[in-house]
């Protein structure tokens, strides 16, 4: 950990005009989606959106020591989109002339679906923000990392949302905070690799927007009740209805075992590999259930599971 | 006409919910098939084929007709509407108030009956205007298609259901509203109310008094294997449901109301824990000068003194009633069920 040299005058005349410090900032990251699909708004717009899971066993942390440089840098300096955030939060917070050097610690996979680089410029922006004692909204967080993305995911919104995740706007905001659920999660090609913007979006038919109407009015039971068996099978159709457009392997198989052993449902990533298999945290057979589920999967190859909750 | 005003006309017609009795719910529609009409047209228009001078033309002597009437009225359309006898005053004057075209067979044809009359002329009109549109809303997947919203109104308001009685006419609200809530609940209840004398569920075609189900074909629409239980009602039967459901719970329905809940408020009586949904698709007003005359239900032999109890339970189709029967349908296909030396008319 080392920082840039800089002028004293140029520290100075900064730290004159702002409270610097060194900035930190950390987010969780998802693992899949409990829905995924689009709707149509009151305008006749057709509007992309999810619902992500979020997972707290994965998390990016991010610190930024400010200088007088004027520049960003990343350390890892592959994360270029995690500078672009830095940059533009800094700009939204008219702090331009401030530079630095952003490092991000995370243990979100790559490529997988589960945001991590989401999880990433969520830190990056908050450590932003933070190193000139500011705090940022989750809706200018959302706003600020999707400008850098392109498409991100929801997880900056501590409750659950339905997110235009292509637009960085919340389509529906369900004022809870999800409820409890135990879940396993797995990557089904842990070799593949998936590059969100690379998968052309999947275009639907009209029967699945009306699916996804009947969905999206689930949902919002679901939420509201904190209904895990409801969402656990809206998980489910979600996942049934995209596993045309982006399959997932063993997904079949991996349903069939959940609809056996008495799981809530599946949920899957919505560009990448990983599923989740949703659980009632307060089930007498939990343990028993996660054992059946663990050798189902071992028999179908798969060892990796990482147990999480929300 | 602009959308929001659009919009804002269509739902005025979403359902209320009304809870009946503790588990059973009552999904009242003003009138249902605004909707299947409304996304007929919207995906001819999407779909291009209709165009804004497109003449729209549809054989109905029902809500159907008045649905297309309204939403042809607000999104510019021509519509001509091919009906019978059986299209009274009340209907007539509203679509024509509209600017619906309506143009009535002077009687039955030789073969086929009104049916087939009503046929021809609809072949005539498509002839006389080479770009039309044919609705065909018992083979039209947007009819059972449309129910998507009003699934989505039922599980945001009730949760899981464990059953849905519907009355069975083209197929689409039964078939498609049924469709969409398994996509969550596979193993939820679809109970069909059809009339004697329908060929939907393997009865031979004869004369039926009740309007609004049962059908003398067999419309696409119609996925038998959504069915696990089929019943058999009379018109009379329905009509006196009717009158018990208003003057019981001021409910103010048609015919197919009575139909539907006299068997959901049966089928509840036999499972008191689940949750049932029965669909009402439309008020009581066309209805003043029939099933609310007491009169008129003497005249034409329609009068019960009371509801009947229970349905009869039978194995097979040629076995239903009258009076009230029922059958394990189980899901099946329509071969499987009914024989193949029956022949219903198609």
């Amino acid at each position: 950990m080392h920082r840039i040299a800089h002028s004293v005058k140029g520290w100075l005349a900064l730290s004159d005009k702002w409270p610097l410090r060194t900035g930190q900032g950390k987010s969780i990251a998802q693992h899949g989606e409990l829905f995924q699909g689009q709707i149509e708004d009151d305008n006749n717009q057709r509007r992309r959106c999810l619902v992500s899971l979020p997972c707290n066993a994965m998390y990016s942390h991010a610190i930024f020591h400010p200088d007088t440089s004027g520049s960003v840098r990343m350390n890892p300096a592959h994360k270029r989109k995690a500078v672009q955030v830095v940059e533009l939060t800094l700009s939204h917070l008219n702090a331009s002339e401030i530079g630095g050097e952003v490092s991000i610690d995370s243990c979100v996979p790559e490529a997988k679906g589960c945001g991590s680089s989401t999880a990433d410029c969520i830190a990056a922006a908050i450590a932003a923000a933070d190193a000139v004692d500011r705090a940022l909204s989750e809706e200018e967080l959302a706003h600020l990392v999707v400008k850098a993305e392109v498409a991100s995911d929801n997880f900056m919104f501590r409750r659950a949302v339905l997110f235009a995740h292509r637009e960085g706007v919340v389509l529906e905001d369900y004022a809870r905070k999800f409820p409890r659920l135990e879940i396993l999660g797995i990557d089904t090609a842990p070799n593949a690799h998936v590059e969100t913007l690379k998968y052309p979006p999947a275009v639907y038919t009209w029967k699945q927007m009306q699916s996804f109407c009947t969905l999206t009015g689930a949902l919002r039971r679901a939420v509201g009740k904190g209904d895990i068996h409801l969402l656990g099978r809206i998980a489910t159709a979600s996942a049934n209805i995209n596993q045309e457009f982006l399959p997932k392997p063993l997904f079949p198989e991996i349903r069939e075992l959940s609809e056996r052993t008495g799981a809530l449902g599946v949920a899957v990533a919505h560009s990448g590999t990983v599923l989740s298999i949703l659980l009632d945290p307060n089930d007498e057979l939990l343990e028993f259930k996660i054992d059946q589920l663990r050798a189902g999967l071992n028999e179908l190859g798969i060892s990796q599971i990482l147990r999480f909750q929300t | 006409m602009i959308e929001q005003t659009y919009k804002s006309v269509i739902s005025m017609y979403r359902p209320k919910l009304v809870a009946l009795e503790h588990n059973l719910t009552a999904a009242v529609f003003p009138f249902m098939k605004i909707f299947p009409a409304e996304l007929c047209l919207r995906r001819a228009r999407e779909e291009g084929w209709a165009q804004p001078q497109t003449l729209i033309v549809e054989t109905s002597s029902g809500n159907m007709a008045l649905g297309l009437a309204l939403v042809c009225n607000l999104s510019g359309y021509k519509l001509t509407i091919v009906s019978d006898y059986s299209c009274d005053g009340f209907l007539r004057r509203r679509l024509e108030d509209l600017g619906t075209r309506v143009e009535i067979v002077p009687g039955p044809a030789a073969r086929g009956g009104y049916q087939q009359a009503r046929l021809d002329k609809l072949g005539e009109i498509c002839s006389e205007s080479p770009d039309h549109f044919w609705i065909n809303q018992y083979d039209n997947p947007a009819n059972p298609g449309a129910y998507g919203f009003f699934a989505a109104q039922l599980i945001e308001n009730l949760g899981q259901i464990d059953c849905l009685v519907a009355s069975v006419g083209s197929g689409g609200s039964a078939c498609g509203t049924s469709t969409y809530l398994r996509e969550l609940f596979p193993e939820m209840r679809t109970i069909g109310v059809d009339t004697f004398g329908s060929v939907l569920f393997g009865q031979p075609d004869q004369a039926r008094k009740l309007r609004g189900l049962g059908n003398s074909v067999l419309p696409k629409n119609l996925d038998h294997r959504v069915f696990d239980e089929v019943h058999w009602v009379s018109a009379a039967e329905a009509y006196k449901a009717t009158r018990v459901l208003h003057q019981g719970t001021t409910l103010f329905c048609g015919g197919t109301s009575g139909a539907a809940w006299m068997v959901a408020r049966h089928w509840v009586k036999k499972n008191p824990r689940a949750k049932v949904v029965c669909i009402f698709p439309d008020d009581g007003y066309r209805y003043v000068d029939s099933i609310y005359s007491d009169e008129y239900l003497w005249k034409e032999n329609l009068w019960l003194p009371e509801l009947t109890e229970a349905p009869v339970e039978v194995s097979r189709p040629l076995d239903a009633g009258p009076p009230w029967s029922c059958m394990q349908w189980g899901r099946r296909a329509y071969s499987e069920v009914v024989s193949p030396t029956l022949s219903a008319t198609a």
